[in-house]
């Protein structure tokens, strides 16, 4: 057991967090978060010219071959500085599914244009049902064929070049890859709480050729699944660092605000409150680690992923509700960054699965029949 | 930064499951109550049988007659005796007394004392709260003055426990009435049977023993069995807070999963209206939270204890982890009587009891948790002011913790 990162871990995360710190501050946050489009396209350059979207990517295709541990790392620090980007659905689960089929030319150049930022990618899973799993998908798309249905909350539509779709085939879930201007796709956004820009994209008999299969036909799911594990994960580790920095600045609210004389950090309520704070943080993010360092060994990760993701998802959306009453009205004002936060964490909550759905294979893991 | 075990540590836990599968807990004596908090019943006979294999001194310098183990195998032992169900409640203030002594000891403390503890011929029980001295502890009276070769003691502790059945309390005294509360504070090894000492049972809502009240008059103890300096004793007690809290919670996590095995397979095999309690929704979830709940705790502890080895301050994480397992035992506790329903409050010793009817123990022995060994509340202030630096109430009286 060892609890500390790598020398090169630590060097992964405090230049990500120096740059973020640059780069990405809540100001900008929250102008992105007031545009339609909310992307900034010249953080994402740069991210890449940092080697960020590749790296999850193999060296031989232009990217880092890091590990699971090392996204997880810099995704904690993206989320401690609540960064707006298509990361999560471009470089780690549309990069997971890409990486995992047998090598071919179509499916390594796109990898090389994903790792140099040039391309993004993100995946249509979820439809009306609003659910994740296989049983809920109903658009139906064969290689070669037609698609024609909907896919709802699908996350960053607007500025992915490729559209991972998750469609029913004869012979079970296909996943195919399609352009995104492609005729027939339409993306509309939807009018969302909060800064996640996500999309319903129409499929108006969309031509899918032979080569936008990714995998074997009717196996999308064997695809599917660990990258969706480890994109819960990913969103575990944005809800941890988000809620570091809100325990972060409820910590420093307690120590300048004062009223009857003294900081309100010296109210035993209030330090009784980041006292749990704290534990919610530290918990949920020594249950990430442990899952992250399982994907990166190999070791059966599926019921330490669904741990992390079920409490997180409640842990860290008690950091932000409880932020919010130790940080009082000025909390509540959109100026604020407390609020962008927030909404992170929750649009992460819901995101590859929320807690019911994890607390389910959890149930399974420890035996329930 | 990983988090598996290397192959000799394996082996060891390995090593261990075969022992509590050769020794099983029902063949142990039970001398004291199980207080719940995941190390089982005290029992003299499990503790000598660990004592035999050189598990109790394992970690000790060698010339202690220790083997200078790793910490992690003290860690893979705790975690197999709490996951095993082992009767081996005294077995963290043994520890606890053995690295003081170690530590800061006499040669005397550590010529006849230390052997007793490596054999599990020793146990202890701790004399610091007093009627009047709980969570404000430094309000303690217990007087030790110096006399020769002694120290005479007067006094009277409380929430004692197991205290009528241990070898010798580790009793905090003040030795300078004049000195400022926190100063002025010794710790004393007294054992129990020296004249003077007259130790009362109380009863526990549980119904069974577990607490004493002990009466110290005019107990002559040896000076050499001062533990540390004079005057010392609180800084003493202070810099042992966060290692004895963890040292006494560590197994709390590996325990808690032994229990909720048990709900998984209640719930399984119980039928509520025809269905198994395993597919009512609501017992399905919480017990789904719980075990991640559980397993938060577990590398919290893990992280701790990695912590404490490297010399690193724990002065928030480990009040942070005790806390947390005690509050997760009664949730667990009540969600386990919560799906025994009308067979939660049925004792041992009723013939339709079900899990041995020990979940209703648990459940009451759990209360005492959250309020012993630091009460949640005065741990939430430590956890905000000496982990995250905010500043003290200042209400309150100086000195205190």
């Amino acid at each position: 057991m060892d609890f500390a990162p790598t020398p090169q871990q630590q060097i992964l995360t405090q230049s990500a967090r120096a740059f973020l710190q640059q780069h990405c501050p809540p100001e900008r946050v929250q102008a992105l978060a007031l545009e339609p489009g909310g992307f900034a396209g010249d953080l994402w350059k740069a991210m890449a010219t940092l080697g960020w979207p590749g790296l999850l990517i193999a060296a031989d295709l232009g990217g880092g071959s890091g590990s699971a541990l090392d996204v997880i790392a810099l995704v904690e620090e993206m989320g401690r500085a609540c960064l707006p980007s298509p990361f999560i659905p471009s470089a780690v689960v549309a990069t997971s599914m890409l990486a995992a089929v047998p090598a071919s030319h179509r499916v390594g150049r796109l990898l090389s244009a994903l790792a140099l930022g040039d391309r993004i990618a993100t995946v249509a899973l979820l439809e009306e049902s609003g659910r994740h799993d296989a049983g809920a998908i109903t658009t139906r798309g064969e290689a070669p064929g037609q698609l024609t249905g909907r896919k709802l909350f699908v996350k960053d539509a607007h500025i992915a070049t490729d559209l991972v779709v998750i469609a029913r085939g004869g012979g079970g879930v296909n996943a195919l890859v399609l352009p995104s201007d492609r005729p027939g796709i339409t993306r509309l956004p939807l009018d969302v709480m909060g800064d996640e820009k996500l999309f319903e994209v129409r499929f108006d008999d969309v031509e899918i050729r032979s080569e936008d299969l990714l995998g074997a036909a009717g196996l999308g799911a064997d695809l599917l699944t660990p990258a969706m594990r480890l994109g819960a994960l990913a969103r575990s580790a944005e809800m941890v660092g988000a809620a570091g920095h809100i325990l972060d600045l409820c910590v420093e609210h307690a120590r300048v605000r004062v009223q009857s004389g003294r900081p309100i950090g010296a109210f035993q309520a209030i330090q009784h409150h980041l006292a749990d704070l704290l534990r919610d943080v530290e918990a949920s993010r020594w249950l990430v680690y442990d899952a992250a360092w399982r994907v990166a060994e190999g070791l059966d990760e599926a019921p330490a992923v669904a741990t992390a993701k079920a409490f997180c998802a409640e842990a860290c959306l008690r950091v932000a509700r409880r932020g919010h009453q130790i940080m009082g009205a000025v909390g509540y004002c959109e100026e604020h960054p407390l609020h962008l936060f927030h909404k992170r964490i929750l649009a992460a909550s819901l995101d590859w699965g929320d807690a019911a759905l994890h607390l389910e294979t959890v149930a399974r893991s420890i035996g329930l029949a | 930064m990983e988090f598996g075990f290397s192959d000799e540590d394996l082996a060891f836990a390995e090593e261990v499951r075969a022992f509590l599968r050769a020794h099983p807990p029902e063949r142990f004596p039970e001398d004291g109550m199980d207080a719940g908090y995941g190390s089982g019943p005290h029992s003299r006979a499990f503790l000598q049988a660990l004592g035999s294999r050189g598990w109790l001194s394992m970690c000790w310098p060698r010339r202690y007659g220790g083997q200078e183990r790793p910490m992690i195998r003290k860690l893979i032992l705790l975690e197999e005796l709490g996951a095993g169900g082992a009767p081996f409640g005294p077995l963290a203030g043994c520890d606890q007394v053995a690295d003081a002594i170690i530590g800061y000891g006499s040669e005397t403390l550590r010529r006849e004392v230390l052997p007793r503890i490596a054999r599990g011929d020793a146990t202890f029980w701790q004399g610091f709260s007093e009627p009047d001295a709980g969570s404000d502890l430094l309000a303690l009276k217990t007087r030790a003055r110096r006399d020769g070769d002694h120290y005479v003691l007067d006094g009277h502790k409380i929430w004692s426990s197991h205290a009528g059945i241990a070898d010798y309390g580790l009793v905090l005294a003040r030795t300078d009435p004049a000195a400022p509360r926190h100063r002025g504070l010794s710790m004393l090894v007294v054992d129990n049977h020296l004249p003077g000492m007259d130790v009362r049972p109380i009863r526990s809502m549980t119904g069974r023993v577990y607490h004493y009240e002990v009466f110290l008059d005019t107990v002559r103890v040896p000076a050499d069995y001062l533990l540390g300096r004079e005057n010392e004793g609180f800084a003493q007690l202070l810099r042992g807070l966060d290692t004895d809290r963890f040292w006494g919670r560590f197994y709390k996590p590996p325990s808690m999963r032994r229990i909720l095995g048990q709900l998984v397979e209640y719930a399984n095999t119980t039928k509520v209206s025809g269905a198994p309690l395993a597919h009512d929704p609501v017992i399905r979830r919480r017990l789904a939270e719980v075990a991640t709940d559980i397993a938060a705790l577990r590398m919290l502890f893990y992280r701790v204890g990695w912590m404490i080895e490297r010399g690193m301050p724990v002065s928030a994480e480990s009040p942070l982890a005790k806390v947390m397992a005690d509050e997760t035992g009664q949730k667990l506790m009540a969600l386990a009587m919560q799906m025994l329903g009308a067979y939660g409050p049925l004792r041992e010793s009723s013939r339709w009891s079900r899990l041995g009817g020990q979940i209703q123990h648990l459940y009451q022995a759990s209360l005492g948790h959250t309020i012993a060994g630091g009460a949640s509340e005065i741990l939430r202030t430590t956890i905000a002011t000496r982990g995250l630096g905010l500043p003290a109430d200042r209400a309150r009286p100086s000195g205190a913790a």
